[in-house]
């Protein structure tokens, strides 16, 4: 792997055969690789080390990327002379300028050197804690143990100079047996010898052999108990549709700033310097990332923003850009939920009939603008009745706006966790007591 | 490539391995995006890299690297082998394959013109054209239209003996209007949604989309769309137009029959089957009305190719006949564990993934009606046109889809503009009660450049030729 001061060094190289104008000079070098397991063996372990350049160059209203895979000096030579063959039909671009060099930027970085380090000997031996156990009870474990390392370091013509090398594992598992039952559990976290194996084939074996049997339940609105699993489809859902300044833009984000729209116990932040949700100090601009409240106390407080939509409102960037250009608009890529005070058992206790749902599956939207969502629950739904988590239930199909959804919470737990999303963010979120969510068959 | 391909499969055996396969790969992707009169962005990203798969010790082991230096790439056969090793130590059963004949060939994708010898001042003017069609509505706020042209260049060898090559060429564009008002947003999209409609082909078929020719209807239609009456609710008829036809197809039908889901693979994240073997040739899966078939041979479907990725010709599988379930889609180990050959379905997204199951053209094959004619003898319905959502459980059973229109059907007439209609049901019983499929006439071949599966994931390029159709008693709603 190239260290950060190994690709700064190229990015400054790269800058230096620029001829005119403005550039970005964009160099990632990345070794991931995955155990994945069925049927409790591994049926598949792969092993990727993958290096990119990317130079971006503006110059008089024009603009134009080239990407190359690989570090040598004909790739970064190749990428250059893409971006300008680029550059050159892009007459009349409403172009957005280079980010100026800001204050920060140092914050703490999400890094494990045993992760780094990781063997897939090391892999296995933890995917066979997790099949062992689930041997030892009957059941079949399924899922997957991956170890990833990422250097990225950004070079620009207007003074921006930043790297950093971060690493994440993140462990998944299903177990499937018995009578037609299933489980799910997961743990993420920068540094493998974090991840709680025990714990996770612990919780994964008991969902499934709670989860025996499931009968069917009518649709309807139930009051549901969702854990963390659950709470990151929404919260993600969120981010992709409204917590972004080009969203309120274009007229097509729920985000109404100074409106209540949720529930006072609702809090939802976006904390890149946070070590509980993979920090990391710059976006893809170069620009350090900063702390921004979008929800706060149930009401629409903030946005995030990039060089563009910030010039667009007059404002300075928040430090959430995707690569530039892109039509996308600014992302909120760590996202939390602000804990409550409630132990999540406790928060059970008190439901006199409801659903527990353990995880959702295949969620898309529906309505983004009224934040309507459909999907699946998921291995592990189980009836709460009279305070205690009973019987399984059948899968069910839910479509429900997340916006009513957080504006009937209940309670909200004190525990959290960190998940990844579909997007493969980190997400940081509580248990959620929801005193009314629609389930359509 | 194949002074490539050698070292790695030598390296390889020397590690250990009992097999041994490689894909050495270059792949160019050319993006260009008109946004709101400006092109907002014009990308070209080079790729190039090869990844090695072994058995050693009875388990799969597979490493991918973007330098192909005679150091580097041997290193990355060793450690393919390293893996393997690992994985044999928790594992009881060791992989079999079923046989496939060692072949040796080459294979480009027929086009007119390359679009990469096309001009990015033709391409960006093009899009322009298709923008400034677009602008004359105030209530459009976001106009967005795309092209994007893929040529892939693969070379596939193993150890016993086959030596492949193959050029994949890609071209595609589609354009987008949104149009707002206080209280709605509302997306119309052409060809297709998700941004573009693709397939393997030259800058011809971008010329027969006609994008510029379509983008002023369909900015309309957007409008329309803001003060439409919603979609009726209740159980109905409804018709779907192609493209809706194929995502149905691809969700419903291409998916349940990969069998590495069926047999558990992708049993923690993809999901598995409600079409497992012992269904296998006595299943109803829907009426007499449908055949569906699984046809790599079938240009220009993105799944169309010489080879798939273990080397297996292409080929066309019967997957649906007349209504009964009776075939996978499958792999050389998949197939060996119900006591078939390979139908040729392992692809890869590039060289950094493993060869998975995929879906290659899965096609709904033409019936008897038309458009017309289904209209006509409909006496409440409604008709479906262009996904704007989707979703289905982990075993293929219960769907949603949320279409970005429909027009009521009242007595056989096709009557008014409605909004936001959704539409849901479970597989077999939805597919048993299609009653007709528009002929050859109207049947397409559609693109699906978004279909993701895998860890790591894997986001592939697939192929659907599909024709309007209909179904009776469906439960239809509009989005609330």
């Amino acid at each position: 792997m190239s260290g950060d001061d190994e690709l700064l060094a190229m990015g400054d190289r790269a800058l230096a055969s620029l001829a005119r104008g403005e550039a970005e000079v964009v160099l990632a070098d990345q070794r991931s690789e995955l155990t994945r397991f069925a049927g409790n063996e591994i049926h598949q372990s792969v092993a990727e080390r993958s290096r990119y350049i990317r130079v971006r160059l503006i110059d008089d209203r024009r603009t134009g990327v080239g990407e190359v895979r690989g570090h040598s000096d004909d790739a970064i030579a190749r990428a250059f002379a893409a971006a300008e063959d680029s550059r050159r039909v892009t007459e009349g671009s409403d172009v957005s300028p280079l980010p100026a060099p800001t204050n920060g930027g140092n914050g703490p970085v999400a890094f494990s050197a045993a992760t780094e380090a990781a063997t897939p000997q090391d892999r296995a031996e933890r995917v066979a804690i997790i099949t062992e156990a689930a041997g030892a009870h009957g059941v079949q474990a399924y899922g997957a143990l991956s170890t990833t390392t990422t250097t990225t370091a950004i070079v620009t013509s207007a003074g921006i100079r930043k790297a950093a090398t971060s690493t994440q594992a993140s462990f998944v598992s299903v177990a499937r047996g018995g009578n037609d039952g299933a489980g799910y559990a997961s743990r993420h976290s920068p540094d493998i010898d974090a991840l709680d194996v025990g714990g996770l084939a612990a919780e994964v074996v008991d969902t499934c052999e709670r989860n025996q049997g499931a009968t069917v339940i009518g649709p309807g609105d139930y009051e549901v108990i969702l854990s963390p699993y659950a709470v990151t489809d929404l919260l993600e859902h969120l981010t992709w549709t409204g917590f972004s300044a080009l969203a309120v833009q274009e007229h097509r984000s729920f985000m109404h700033l100074g409106e209540q729209l949720m529930s006072e116990q609702i809090t939802i932040s976006d904390d890149a310097m946070t070590q509980e949700i993979f920090p990391f100090p710059f976006d893809a601009e170069g620009v350090s990332t900063q702390r921004v409240t979008m929800i706060d106390r149930g009401v629409c407080a903030a946005v995030v923003y990039d060089t563009p939509t910030a010039l667009h409102d007059g404002v300075a960037s928040t430090g959430h850009s995707l690569p530039q250009p892109n039509t996308w608009g600014p992302l909120a890529r760590h996202v939390a939920m602000d804990a409550g005070d409630t132990p999540w058992q406790e928060m059970v206790g008190s439901v006199s009939r409801g659903l527990y749902i353990t995880r959702f599956w295949y969620v898309r939207d529906v309505h983004p603008l009224r934040t309507v969502i459909t999907g699946m629950t998921r291995e592990g739904t189980f009836l709460i009745e009279n305070g205690s988590i009973g019987r399984p239930v059948k899968d069910l199909r839910f479509t429900q706006s997340i916006v009513e959804a957080l504006a009937n919470v209940v309670q909200v737990s004190r525990e959290r966790r960190l998940e990844l999303g579909e997007g493969e963010s980190g997400v940081l979120s509580p248990w959620l007591r929801i005193g009314r969510f629609s389930f359509t068959s | 490539m194949r002074h490539i391909s050698e070292r790695a499969l030598d390296a390889a055996s020397a590690a250990g391995a009992t097999y041994a396969d490689c894909r050495v790969i270059t792949r160019t992707v050319q993006r260009i995006g008109v946004k709101n009169g400006v092109v907002a962005s014009v990308e070209l990203f080079e790729d190039e890299g090869i990844g090695i798969r072994v058995i050693a010790g009875g388990a799969w082991g597979f490493a991918g690297v973007d330098d192909l230096s005679p150091g580097s790439v041997e290193d990355t056969a060793r450690y393919a082998v390293r893996i393997a090793n690992a994985s044999s130590r928790v594992n009881r059963t060791a992989v079999r394959l079923a046989p496939a004949p060692a072949l040796v060939g080459e294979y480009r994708t027929t086009v007119v013109r390359d679009p990469f010898g096309v001009s990015l001042d033709d391409k960006v003017e093009l899009l322009m054209r298709t923008d400034e069609a677009m602008s004359h509505l105030p209530q459009v706020r976001i106009r967005e239209c795309s092209l994007e042209f893929v040529r892939e260049q693969r070379h596939f060898a193993s150890s016993e003996g086959a030596v492949l090559d193959q050029t994949i060429i890609e071209s595609g564009g589609g354009l987008d209007a949104t149009a707002t008002s206080d209280d709605e947003v509302q997306t119309r999209s052409f060809p297709n949604s998700f941004g573009r409609h693709q397939v393997c082909a030259g800058w011809e078929a971008v010329e027969a989309f006609d994008l510029p020719g379509n983008a002023e209807r369909i900015a309309e239609e957007a409008v329309a769309l803001l003060t439409a009456a919603p979609c009726p609710a209740g159980t109905m008829t409804v018709i779907l137009d192609a493209t809706q036809a194929a995502l149905q197809v691809h969700e419903s039908c291409g998916h349940p029959t990969e069998l590495d889901r069926v047999l558990g693979h992708e049993a923690a994240y993809a999901g598995t089957s409600f079409l497992t073997p012992d269904l296998l040739g006595s299943f109803r899966y829907g009426s007499e009305q449908v055949t569906m078939t699984a046809d790599s041979t079938r240009a220009p479907g993105l799944g169309t190719f010489g080879w798939d990725d273990e080397g297996v010709p292409a080929q066309r599988s019967v997957l649906v006949d007349q209504g009964l379930f009776t075939g996978y889609l499958s792999s050389r180990e998949t197939a060996a564990a119900i006591g078939q050959v390979s139908n040729g379905a392992m692809r890869a997204d590039g060289w950094s993934r493993l060869p998975i199951i995929r879906m290659t053209n899965i096609n709904l094959e033409p019936g008897t009606s038309s458009l017309e004619e289904m209209i006509a003898t409909t006496a409440h319905g409604v008709y479906l046109e262009t996904n704007r959502s989707w979703s289905i459980d982990d075993r293929r059973l219960n769907f949603q889809f949320g279409t970005q229109n429909g027009w009521e059907i009242v007595d056989g007439e096709r009557t008014r503009l409605v909004r936001n209609p959704i539409y849901s049901g479970q597989t077999p019983e939805f597919w048993g009660s299609c009653d007709a499929v528009a002929g050859p006439a109207e049947w397409q071949m559609f693109g699906v450049v978004n279909c993701g599966k895998g860890q790591p994931s894997q986001a592939m390029h697939v192929g659907h030729g599909a024709a309007p159709c209909r179904f009776r008693n469906v439960r239809v709603e509009p989005a609330r």
